[in-house]
């Protein structure tokens, strides 16, 4: 169009920044809001619990799945008198889903919030860069990383609800079983957290005796996967084995529904796949009914009966609509592992605080073991205000929230079992069935 | 073979859409001199503008309508409120670059804080899925790659046949030169962010369809597939974009038949740096 050509440099310069952007929204997406503060503190002394997860960027999800519960749980636990006359409050701060981005982000928050006494999130995407960071500052934090560097690295502020990534895995593979697939195809997103669960899970879809059709790795920032949807179809697999969130999953499914003459291959999904906008963005991209049947996903045991379950859909459904970023049917955050289990974890600190009268991490960590495990004669309670009733009547407890009973390790952590969900075509999830501990243990190693 | 042909038939489509973003964007930076950088950005904005419409129960050929519509005047508007007083202050063309990024992440925020952070999909069907040696298309897809094979005819018959494409050529050629030869520039850069605008406006809707599910933050990486199919086509240059447009999309899809997947950009720009090592003002662009 022009005999002359535009400045060399010129071109430089913008394909550079341009790299730089596209590099730094690979991992992040668009930046969220970071520090705003939500929830039910009242002015004065009130104590912050910040949810440190993706509020934007593939796993954009996560964030306010967490911060669902930490409403659900600030409120009642205010309702119920507060901690040691503190309110509670939350706050969220956005990591991206970037281990690069999430250091800043954890640095900004311990310099600009004096009133910290908790932290929750800490996802597979942040947790190598920001656990040190947190543990450093003597901050305790509940994680819902199931990386297997922390079932061996000890962090004593660090404290887990969820079981290694690993375990995920097998659970995936014991789906595969029950349902009698022989042939399995991977696609894992190429962040941190989806990786993680590529090689157990060959090893196991090995010790199975299930053939591995094809491994594709989905580039998150890509914005088609048709060769790599033709390359699952054509490699024949009775299902797929699936982790890329975003909106790389649901371009996925759409793109095999298309290339597969409208008919869907069965998926197995993993826990984080339990989450309203995830339901939301599938749903949208194959047809509700198609998602709802061809889907499956492991996920932690949790109640959905009895006083805990009760106070805890009270507790949480009270804050539908006042959550930032949550979207989708907000029943969903009721199976949702981070909901369930972050609000335990909530539930844990906020007693253990009130038993060790202090809100100092160190002082009042070891007593969320005690709560947590109980010791002989301890009376169960199921909810904070039962909790703290208990404790204030000078009753040593245990508490056992919708997660059910917890047992940590020498390393803080306490793993539960599996379950298998699978969705109603209008996002409700349903418990289909359970994976017992000896299922996984027979694929492990 | 088989995958190979069919990614054949896939690169078809992604660089037919490539086509349509790369030439609106070339045209805009040849005519205008402003690298922008926001046009990814207003791209998205234009896509979830489609949505709106969808979601409010017409066809997304319809929201189409809207986000052409929209993005033209969008992109006017940012040119008048933000890169025209800019450059008439004599700002370089370096820190021009840095305020279109400022204006991309000011968009794509904006969008995100209206649109939320998840993944949304038009509500539409794909259409039958059509097999021919070894390709695999659906009518959605078909239909995309007649639009921007429409879309690259009109650009040529702009330039080639019509008085404002003459005028276009000769102010981006040189912008002084066309002033005192009584071309209205001024009128010209202004028409031409309309029509860029435009463009960008379809290009971000016929993206979201192909995607099937995106979010404010989806062109971000394409973004960067769009300056390289421009710069491989040669910077300014429209036939240059087209076949830029050409050579990144198939090779993406194609590589992906054989390596990694998510390698499948990297052999894009492995192509890319080759092409600039060899001949650095791209195929089309003038011999330096």
């Amino acid at each position: 169009m022009k005999s002359t050509t535009k400045s060399p440099t010129l071109a430089a310069i913008g394909l550079a920044a341009a790299a730089a952007l596209a590099l730094a929204a690979c991992a992040s997406g668009s930046s969220g809001s970071s520090g705003s503060t939500g929830g039910t503190g009242a002015t004065g002394s009130t104590l912050t619990i910040a949810d440190v997860a993706p509020f934007s960027g593939p796993d954009a999800a996560l964030g306010p799945t967490y911060l669902a519960s930490c409403y659900g749980a600030t409120t009642a636990i205010n309702n119920a008198g507060g901690v040691l006359g503190h309110k509670l409050t939350c706050k969220s701060v956005d990591t991206r889903g970037d281990p690069a981005d999430a250091v800043p982000a954890v640095n900004q928050m311990f310099a600009t919030t004096s009133s910290l006494a908790l932290v929750i999130g800490c996802t597979s995407d942040e947790a190598a860069s920001v656990v040190p960071i947190i543990n450093g500052h003597k901050m305790a934090m509940f994680c819902m990383t199931g990386q297997s560097e922390f079932d061996h690295v000890h962090f004593p502020y660090f404290y887990r609800l969820v079981p290694p990534d690993l375990e995920e895995s097998y659970a995936m593979v014991a789906i595969a079983q029950e349902l009698h697939y022989s042939r399995i195809a991977l696609a894992f997103g190429n962040d941190i957290g989806s990786q993680t669960f590529i090689q157990p899970a060959i090893a196991a879809l090995k010790k199975a005796g299930i053939a591995l059709t094809t491994n594709q790795t989905l580039d998150l920032s890509a914005t088609t996967f048709r060769t790599e949807a033709e390359a699952i179809i054509q490699s024949h697999p009775d299902a797929i084995m699936t982790e890329a969130l975003g909106s790389a999953d649901p371009t996925l499914f759409a793109e095999i529904k298309q290339l597969n003459g409208g008919k869907m291959i069965p998926i197995i999904g993993t826990s984080a796949a339990i989450s309203p906008p995830f339901f939301k963005a599938s749903a949208a991209a194959v047809g509700a009914s198609t998602f709802a049947t061809d889907f499956r996903a492991d996920n932690l045991v949790t109640e959905t009966g009895g006083p805990a379950y009760q106070a805890f859909s009270k507790a949480l459904l009270a804050e539908q609509g006042k959550v930032p970023g949550a979207t989708g049917n907000f029943t969903t955050y009721l199976s949702a592992p981070g909901g369930v289990h972050l609000y335990d974890g909530i539930n844990l600190a906020a007693l253990a605080m009130i038993m060790s009268k202090s809100t100092s991490p160190g002082a009042y960590g070891p007593d969320i073991i005690k709560i947590g495990d109980g010791v002989p004669g301890a009376t169960v309670v199921y909810s904070f205000a039962q909790g703290a009733a208990a404790l204030k009547a000078g009753k040593a407890i245990r508490y056992e929230g919708p997660g059910g009973p917890t047992s940590f390790d020498g390393f803080h952590d306490s793993t539960g079992i599996f379950q298998v969900d699978t969705y109603s075509s209008s996002g409700t999830v349903n418990v289909v069935g359970n994976l017992t501990a000896a299922q996984l243990r027979a694929l492990s190693g | 073979m088989a995958l190979f042909l069919a990614s054949v038939g896939f690169g078809l489509v992604t660089a037919s859409v490539l086509a349509i973003a790369a030439v609106g964007f070339t045209l805009q930076f040849g005519v205008t001199d402003v690298l922008n950088l926001a046009y990814g950005a207003i791209m998205i904005a234009g896509a979830f503008v489609a949505y709106l419409v969808n979601q409010a129960g017409a066809s997304v050929w319809v929201g189409l309508a809207a986000a052409v519509a929209v993005c033209s005047a969008g992109s006017v508007l940012v040119n008048s409120g933000v890169y025209a007083p800019f450059q008439r202050r004599g700002t370089s063309p370096i820190t021009m670059v840095i305020v279109s990024l400022g204006m991309t992440l000011i968009i794509e925020f904006g969008v995100a804080a209206i649109a939320g952070g998840t993944s949304v999909s038009y509500r539409m069907s794909q259409g039958r899925t059509f097999h021919a040696g070894g390709l695999i298309l659906t009518t959605v897809q078909l239909v995309v790659i007649a639009i921007s094979l429409v879309v690259m005819a009109g650009v040529h018959a702009l330039l080639r046949y019509t008085r404002l494409g003459k005028a276009m050529r000769a102010t981006a050629a040189n912008k002084t030169l066309a002033r005192n030869c009584g071309i209205r520039t001024g009128r010209v850069i202004t028409v031409t962010w309309a029509l860029t605008g435009a463009l960008c406006g379809l290009a971000g809707v016929v993206f979201a369809i192909d995607s099937g599910s995106f979010n404010a933050t989806s062109t971000d990486i394409f973004l960067v597939l769009i300056l390289a199919a421009v710069f491989l086509g040669g910077p300014g240059q429209a036939y240059g974009a087209m076949l830029g447009a050409a050579v990144i999309g198939m090779a993406t899809e194609v590589s992906a038949a054989f390596i990694p997947a998510d390698y499948k950009y990297v052999v894009a720009f492995v192509a890319l740096l080759v092409m600039l090592g060899v001949r650095p003002t791209g195929l089309l662009g003038a011999r330096a």
